[in-house]
């Protein structure tokens, strides 16, 4: 008999994240390959929404871990649930979604089970029989595939978007609740507030254009030319987390992983090389168009076109002509 | 308070890449070594701590001798103390015991690495070394506070705009993103002095490690490949103003 596929739900304040449903759609896939089952874990507190949301999106059947402790969980305590279900399941593999808080989960779930992990993965697949993971190296400029050799238990963390959602199958998953022991353990680090960064005047995430500017603005002093454009497109400016760090544009106008999910009718990234958190930031964007100096960037993996040449020689003159057209 | 930041020297161009024939490692030329960006703004990090607080910041590295920069460029910056274990590992759970049995010989209250290399891109070693070593960690750290001796206060990204707070009883590891603090700059000066002081070395033996228990296990690459650019792409040539009419008309077809 095949040990089970493991997916972690992801949920914050009752609503499940997207990155769920695309796990569950590969889980589905992998289980089927293996013909084994596909579970999925959600742990938290006060959880009968998130279970209810959840129950027909195609799992076997669904451990729900819901304790009060979970209400506001660290990645200490949420590594010690995972790592004691997949332990009692005997999964075969772990799916965990590779977004901050699972990039944190990922390995230390692994750790607790001594259990091989393979983080910001672009896909896994069965392949006679053996999981295969794809996974970026050197700032995403190659891609690696790799076998997973052991049969004990992987964990395996995927980036956002990489397969379409599940829908619901109209078949509804059994639901068994777990108790986990929460409190004869001594943690040594402690959660004290999650916080949400207060809304702000420019709401990139409702914008139909996004212009957005990376490292290869280069100087301070040159981002109004993108402000221009997107003032002509009548968008809004976005940009990367490097222009962020320098304090070059503030926090609210960051895209990606750490930022803000955005996906407009149209997005122009200048500069911007696409590293993968700010790929899983902006990839569903309906067109995107991609001003880059170096034609091996990743951005033009997801963009629909590319224009390899100087922004400043490319950017003023879109400007121009938008004013043009009127 | 005593800080130990991990280091590692990231190569900024890689050729002709390609997994070994056992596929337990890959082969590549790298060139332009320089310090990994998190890593960097963890060092920075590492020495406003010991202005505001007192202590040392103690630099730690794995890599060969073309690592030693990295290192120096560290000691420039105001780190009192370089270390460099003499090994070349890729595997995160390998580099993980042997950063971990270094740390072992060196004192500390904190450690601080960066969230993730830019070359493997696994974002893994951090959280392995902080359980090798029993100490508790947090990741993707934007902000430290030490309102006591025993304890540190962090504020961590969760992602979409989203942060946590969390308390740390010490000696802890904290994994370190981009822009924590800005970057200083090192005269050049100051660089040729700090390539006069020591740096301490390990080899593996010092470690009492072996390199036949540092394979990695359960795994081997099967292929490197240029990840294709999306059937869908489209680049754009010419004059700039071609370009600019063309866009504009991709634009309004989107819209």
């Amino acid at each position: 008999m095949q040990r089970d596929v493991l997916v972690v739900a992801e949920q914050w304040a009752g609503e499940v994240e997207t990155i769920t449903y695309q796990m569950l759609a590969k889980g589905r896939e992998l289980a089927d390959g293996f013909g084994s089952q596909l579970l999925a874990l959600a742990m938290g507190y006060e959880l009968g929404r998130v279970t209810e949301i959840l129950r027909d999106k195609g799992m076997d059947k669904i451990l729900v871990v819901d304790d009060p402790a979970l209400r506001q969980a660290g990645a200490e305590l949420q590594a010690h649930v995972v790592s004691e279900i997949a332990r009692r399941m005997e999964s075969r593999l772990v799916l965990i979604g590779y977004n901050l808080v699972g990039m944190e989960l990922a390995p230390a779930v692994a750790a607790k089970l001594g259990a091989l992990a393979m983080t910001n993965c672009v896909n896994v697949e069965l392949r006679d029989g053996a999981l295969v993971v794809t996974r970026p190296l050197f700032d995403g400029t190659m891609h690696a595939r790799i076998l997973l050799e052991e049969s004990g238990t992987a964990v395996v963390a995927l980036q956002k978007g990489i397969t379409p959602p599940i829908q619901a199958s109209g078949k509804v998953a059994p639901v068994e609740l777990f108790e986990v022991d929460l409190q004869g353990i001594s943690f040594r680090s402690r959660l004290l507030e999650i916080i949400e960064e207060p809304a702000t005047e420019v709401d990139i995430t409702k914008a139909d254009i996004i212009v957005s500017v990376g490292r290869g603005i280069g100087d301070k002093e040159k981002i109004p030319i993108i402000q221009e454009l997107a003032d002509a497109l009548g968008g809004v400016m976005a940009c990367s987390r490097p222009v962020v760090d320098v304090g070059w544009l503030p926090r609210d106008r960051q895209v990606g992983a750490s930022g803000k999910s955005v996906a407009p009718k149209v997005y122009i990234a200048c500069g911007i090389s696409g590293a993968s958190q700010h790929l899983s930031g902006m990839s569903e964007s309906g067109r995107i168009i991609a001003i880059n100096k170096d034609a091996n960037a990743p951005i033009f993996q997801v963009a629909h076109y590319g224009i390899v040449a100087d922004l400043f020689d490319i950017v003023p003159a879109l400007t121009g002509e938008v004013r043009k057209a009127g | 308070m005593k800080i130990v930041v991990c280091c590692k020297a990231v190569p900024g161009v890689v050729t002709e890449v390609r997994a070994e024939a056992d596929g337990k490692a890959l082969q590549y030329q790298g060139q332009f070594l320089a310090m990994n960006d998190c890593d960097e703004s963890a060092l920075e990090e590492a020495i406003v701590l010991k202005r505001a607080h007192g202590g040392e910041v103690t630099v730690l590295t794995m890599g060969p001798v073309t690592a030693l920069d990295t290192l120096y460029m560290a000691l420039a910056k105001g780190a009192d103390r370089a270390v460099r274990v003499d090994a070349q590992l890729q595997d995160p759970q390998c580099s993980s015991v042997v950063l971990s049995a270094a740390l072992k010989k060196l004192e500390y209250d904190l450690v601080l690495t960066g969230a993730q290399s830019r070359d493997t891109l696994s974002g893994q070693v951090g959280i392995a070394v902080a359980h090798r070593l029993g100490v508790p960690f947090a990741y993707a750290v934007v902000d430290v506070q030490v309102p006591d001796s025993s304890t540190v206060r962090v504020r961590k990204e969760l992602g979409g705009g989203r942060y946590a707070h969390v308390e740390l009883s010490l000696p802890a590891l904290l994994c370190v993103q981009t822009g924590i603090q800005p970057l200083t700059y090192v005269p050049p000066a100051r660089m040729m002095r700090a390539r006069q002081q020591p740096v301490r070395s390990f080899s593996l033996a010092d470690l009492g490690l072996e390199a036949e228990q540092l394979v990695p296990r359960g795994y081997r690459f099967v292929d490197v490949f240029q990840p294709r650019r999306s059937s869908r792409v489209e680049f754009l040539q010419g004059a700039p103003q071609e370009i600019a009419a063309t866009l504009l008309t991709k634009i309004k077809e989107a819209l």
